[in-house]
């Protein structure tokens, strides 16, 4: 008798398996069509990188160094002066070693000026080791405020 | 048919009636075969994933239905390779003979109701003994690639099908004392009168499938190339062409033996409106259709469950559904 019952019990739950996989040959793809469909990036904390603010259309940096203080796995290198005239610094580099970043968001709560934040890149591979120094001033380019023209 | 008959006479023409004929029917068989195999590895490969949500191939042609086109040029442009210390002649020989029992059984299934064709006498005899040499390959290709893995996944095959032919031939058998012939074209033709045999024959039928499940060496069944223990199994040691031969034999094994569950079970070329070739090809691809849906939906089996399922549980039911058909068929006339 155990062992009908046992036979039965399996092969009832050998219909159950096969009901489970038909259920999902009907139902909606999970795949994602990645170069072509691209991923809603919008939650995703990726690398660091400076906020442009628009009413300046720049990022408001200080170099104050707060970030590199609190960074854990000291990935920060920050230089700066201050500009003629003006009273606040201004960062003239700014590096972020993405190989040793964690992630892990201190440099963005500590920021004074909140001109930090996760970016929504999600594909950063590289070929050398180099690469994996983001320099976070690159896409402002030439800073105006050093040019001579105080803001 | 009027241009095959125009081809076959042209041929007759420099070798004869007989060897054009032969030649002719065994050039269509294989096409067909080669063209059901690249068809049956995209099925393959797309129904897999739509039964875990993904989508199987999409970059080659419309919705990935040339990637298997692809895989075949890739396969042929390989390097092939003989590794050292092998058993040469045997290692050569292994993937030219794996498909020649399938090519002979593929055959002998009965197509249409047409006079004469396929009309063997003992066609389900010859089939069966016919698909159980399969095997014999596998394990040359086992042994002689000298290596660990290939020699245990030839073994492994060996002792799978000697255990699973059994259950299949006792489920055939049923059928063969309903029909009380041998021959496939009779066994079709009795279906005619009554209904289909899986009717009839429900325990059987379900018999049957299992047995070719592990004749095909397809999951769960597919101990001889488990990926996780052994590699490859018994093809391991092989590549480029070689290997898909293997992989040709393997798909159009599952194509020979489903089109024979079909017509055992199925009724073969019959149903209305279509032309009986199609008629068995639907049904064939059917059976087919539930050998994929299985194998994507149980885990392997391991070893001894599977010896133990085989010896302990389907012969034994095998047994006693023929018996009891026996007995039925003799009473009820």
């Amino acid at each position: 008798m155990g062992y009908l019952r046992r036979f039965a019990t399996g092969a009832w739950s050998l219909v159950v398996g096969l009901k489970v996989t038909a259920n999902h040959l009907f139902r909606r793809r999970v795949t994602l069509f990645y170069p072509h469909e691209l991923p809603d990036a919008s939650h995703w904390g990726g690398p660091i990188e400076l906020v442009t603010f628009p009413a300046t259309g720049t990022h408001d940096c200080i170099a104050c160094n707060a970030c590199v203080r609190v960074c854990p796995s000291d990935c920060f290198t920050v230089e700066g002066k201050r500009p003629e005239g003006a009273k606040k610094m201004r960062a003239t580099k700014f590096l972020i070693d993405f190989s040793t970043c964690s992630l892990c968001g201190l440099c963005i709560d500590v920021c004074p000026t909140d001109t930090l934040q996760y970016s929504q890149r999600y594909d950063e591979a590289f070929y050398t080791r180099n690469e994996t120094f983001n320099d976070l001033l690159a896409p402002f380019g030439e800073d105006p405020t050093f040019a001579g023209k105080p803001t | 048919m009027t241009l095959l008959t125009g081809l076959r006479d042209w041929i007759a023409g420099f070798l004869g009636e007989f060897l054009a004929t032969w030649l002719l029917g065994a050039a269509l068989i294989m096409t067909f075969l080669a063209f059901n195999v690249l068809f049956l590895v995209l099925a393959e490969r797309k129904l897999a994933g739509h039964f875990q949500r993904r989508v199987g191939p999409m970059e080659v042609g419309p919705h990935g239905s040339l990637q298997s086109i692809a895989d075949m040029i890739k396969l042929l442009g390989k390097q092939i390779l003989t590794p050292v210390a092998t058993d040469r002649f045997v290692y050569l020989l292994a993937p030219l003979m794996v498909f020649l029992p399938t090519l002979c059984v593929a055959s002998l299934i009965p197509l249409t109701g047409a006079e004469a064709f396929a009309n063997q006498p003992y066609g389900l005899l010859v089939i069966i003994a016919l698909s159980g040499v399969t095997v014999l390959s596998i394990f040359m290709a086992g042994w002689s690639s000298n290596n660990k893995y290939a020699v245990l996944g030839g073994m492994r095959s060996v002792s799978q099908v000697i255990a699973y032919e059994i259950p299949v031939l006792l489920a055939a058998l049923s059928v063969v004392m309903i029909a009380q012939t041998t021959n496939l074209r009779q066994i079709v033709e009795a279906q005619a009168n009554t209904h289909w045999y899986v009717l009839y024959q429900p325990i059987a039928a379900l018999l049957f499938f299992i047995g070719i499940t592990a004749e095909t060496n397809r999951a769960p069944f597919d101990i001889p190339e488990a990926e996780s223990e052994l590699v490859g199994g018994f093809h391991t040691e092989y590549s480029g062409m070689r290997f898909a031969m293997f992989f040709f034999a393997e798909y159009t094994n599952m194509l020979v033996l489903g089109a024979l569950g079909a017509t055992l079970f199925l009724g073969g070329w019959l149903g209305p409106w279509l032309p009986g070739p199609v008629w068995l090809l639907l049904k064939t691809y059917a059976v087919i259709f539930v050998l994929i849906w299985v194998r994507w939906t149980f885990p392997r089996l391991r070893f001894d469950q599977l010896m133990s399922f085989a010896w302990k549980l389907l012969i034994p039911v095998a047994l006693l559904n023929l018996v009891i058909t026996a007995i039925l068929v003799h009473g009820v006339g």
